[in-house]
């Protein structure tokens, strides 16, 4: 049936809505450099989202856990056959998304009798020096894009670009980690808040008695409005942050910050929440 | 399919095979010559060697590192054939990063001796040929069980552990009765001496080695070699700097006679 071009067509539209539907509930995911590497941070439901790659990788993702798992696995196994047979500089954050990863999610997206990955991910590569630092975004579809500075994942486009403006505007010009950590919280609720906003929009658009639309355009939240977001929702899920250390000793570059580093590194607001 | 986060395994899976592939008894012997040492001092253990490389009474290199950091809690000092440990060393190195990356947790310490015991069995054939054949120290800080341990092998892959001491190489028959005699009668215990009198005893072991094995290289002042020393404790894996053992070396090992 999907022989004809237009059916084809058709059916990866289709898909396109179902997969846009399932990152709904998800969690934004926020990359950001800082004075000391990049800080990558989410808010978890249950299962972690940030992982470790390989000495000077780091992975973030939005979606389905298993499949999530099934990737993340493959860029460990490429990283390390690549990192064994040749050498840790030559695996690259750039070689394993445009050679190795990318291609396959493009091409479970298009074999429209199976089943898609069911991801958004991000992939932060700490270079040898600052201005090498690479944060790269793969879509479902395996687009991918490679930014340097910040990135993000979220349910939407429009999400994506608000977080991203809202990064770039409040940005100054070197962030110290615990700066890092407040500005990585306050994008990631612009992203939670505007997907509950789209949520609210929808149901507003299937019951149009209620004409409360134009609320989406609201001006950008206040500071505290958006820590105590986080704060709100930090009671049933998990602040979780890593990051990619250039000073750390040893190879390996990845730390996950820990309970005791979040008490010290989160604004005052969000101490209680985590000291529990 | 092998274990979950088994990275030899998977480069197996991929054609690669550990050494040369030899036939039994065709090789020439090759040299272990090197000295090799570990032993536990109050704070951890100390793993030293020297850093003569030879193919026969040649001497090849004087600058080798026979005392690899595995990763941060870990040491594998060498002695046997170079091309060989190196290559294994790598192999360990990533082993324990894939799994530890892979399975969200660090591979237990004994998971790491036994990695070290396949790979050596798994070079029999090579070790038996003559032409690779590894005599490692493992040396490591077991986080779970808050002590330092050292194990040594032999090169069919059996695992023993030094209790308190172990050494290979061919200088390591002079300083093995050194260390016996030391921890033995000495005025204390191995185990009880501080970072400094540790490695003050470490410089005179290889010295004492370097004066009646060939292959053995001492210290050599005019050049500025001093061996390498490594100390792994609850913190890690520390290297000792050249700066910290030349003082050492000249106040307390140095004996004009």
């Amino acid at each position: 049936m999907y022989e004809e071009p237009y059916r084809w067509v058709e059916a990866v539209g289709n898909r396109r809505q179902y997969l846009d539907e399932q990152f709904k509930q998800g969690s934004p995911v926020v990359a950001l450099t800082y004075d000391g590497g990049i800080l990558l941070t989410t808010v978890s439901k249950g299962t972690p989202k940030l992982y470790e790659i390989y000495d000077r990788l780091a992975l973030g993702g939005m979606g389905h856990p298993t499949d999530l798992e099934k990737l993340r696995f493959s860029l460990l196994e490429m990283a390390h056959v690549e990192g064994f047979n040749r050498s840790p500089s030559d695996v690259t954050g750039s070689r394993l998304v445009k050679y190795g990863i990318a291609p396959v999610i493009k091409q479970a997206f298009e074999e429209v009798y199976k089943a898609p990955f069911i991801v958004r991910i991000l992939v932060a590569e700490l270079g040898q020096k600052p201005e090498k630092d690479a944060l790269l975004t793969i879509n479902y579809d395996g687009t991918f894009e490679e930014t340097t500075g910040r990135a993000v994942l979220a349910a939407t486009q429009t999400v994506q670009a608000k977080m991203v403006a809202y990064l770039k505007e409040q940005q100054p010009a070197a962030l110290s980690l615990e700066q890092a950590l407040d500005l990585s919280l306050r994008a990631w609720a612009i992203g939670s808040l505007a997907h509950q906003q789209d949520e609210a929009d929808q149901q507003a658009e299937a019951k149009p008695l209620a004409s409360s639309a134009g609320s989406s355009a609201a001006a950008i939240p206040s500071r505290d409005v958006l820590i105590a977001h986080v704060r709100g929702l930090v009671g049933e899920r998990m602040i979780e942050c890593a990051v990619l250390e250039r000073q750390a000793p040893g190879t390996s570059k990845y730390r996950p910050l820990k309970q005791a580093d979040l008490v010290r590194l989160l604004p005052t607001a969000l101490h209680s929440v985590v000291a529990h | 399919m092998g274990m979950p986060g088994d990275f030899f395994q998977l480069l197996k899976e991929q054609g690669y095979t550990l050494g040369a592939p030899t036939a039994v008894g065709t090789g020439h012997a090759l040299t272990n010559a090197t000295t090799i040492l570990a032993f536990k001092y109050r704070d951890g253990v100390l793993v030293a060697g020297d850093r003569r490389a030879t193919a026969g009474n040649m001497v090849m290199y004087d600058r080798t590192d026979k005392v690899l950091e595995i990763d941060r809690h870990s040491v594998m000092a060498i002695a046997g054939v170079p091309a060989t440990a190196y290559e294994m060393v790598r192999v360990l190195e990533h082993s324990f990063k894939y799994y530890r990356r892979t399975q969200l947790q660090e591979l237990s310490f004994d998971g790491k001796l036994r990695a070290v015991s396949k790979l050596l069995k798994d070079n029999v054939p090579a070790a038996l040929a003559g032409t690779g054949a590894v005599v490692p120290v493992f040396v490591g800080y077991d986080l779970e069980q808050g002590s330092a341990k050292i194990y040594f092998y032999d090169i069919l892959g059996a695992e023993f552990e030094g209790v308190e001491y172990a050494v290979s190489g061919s200088g390591s028959p002079t300083i093995r009765g050194i260390l016996h005699y030391l921890n033995t009668w000495g005025e204390q215990p191995l185990s009880a001496l501080s970072e400094e009198q540790a490695m003050v005893q470490a410089l005179r072991l290889l010295t004492s080695a370097a004066e009646f094995d060939s292959a053995t290289g001492g210290v050599n002042r005019e050049a500025s070699l001093y061996p390498v020393i490594k100390l792994i404790s609850v913190a890690g894996v520390q290297t000792v700097p050249d700066a910290t053992l030349k003082p050492l070396y000249e106040s307390q090992v140095v004996r004009y006679v």
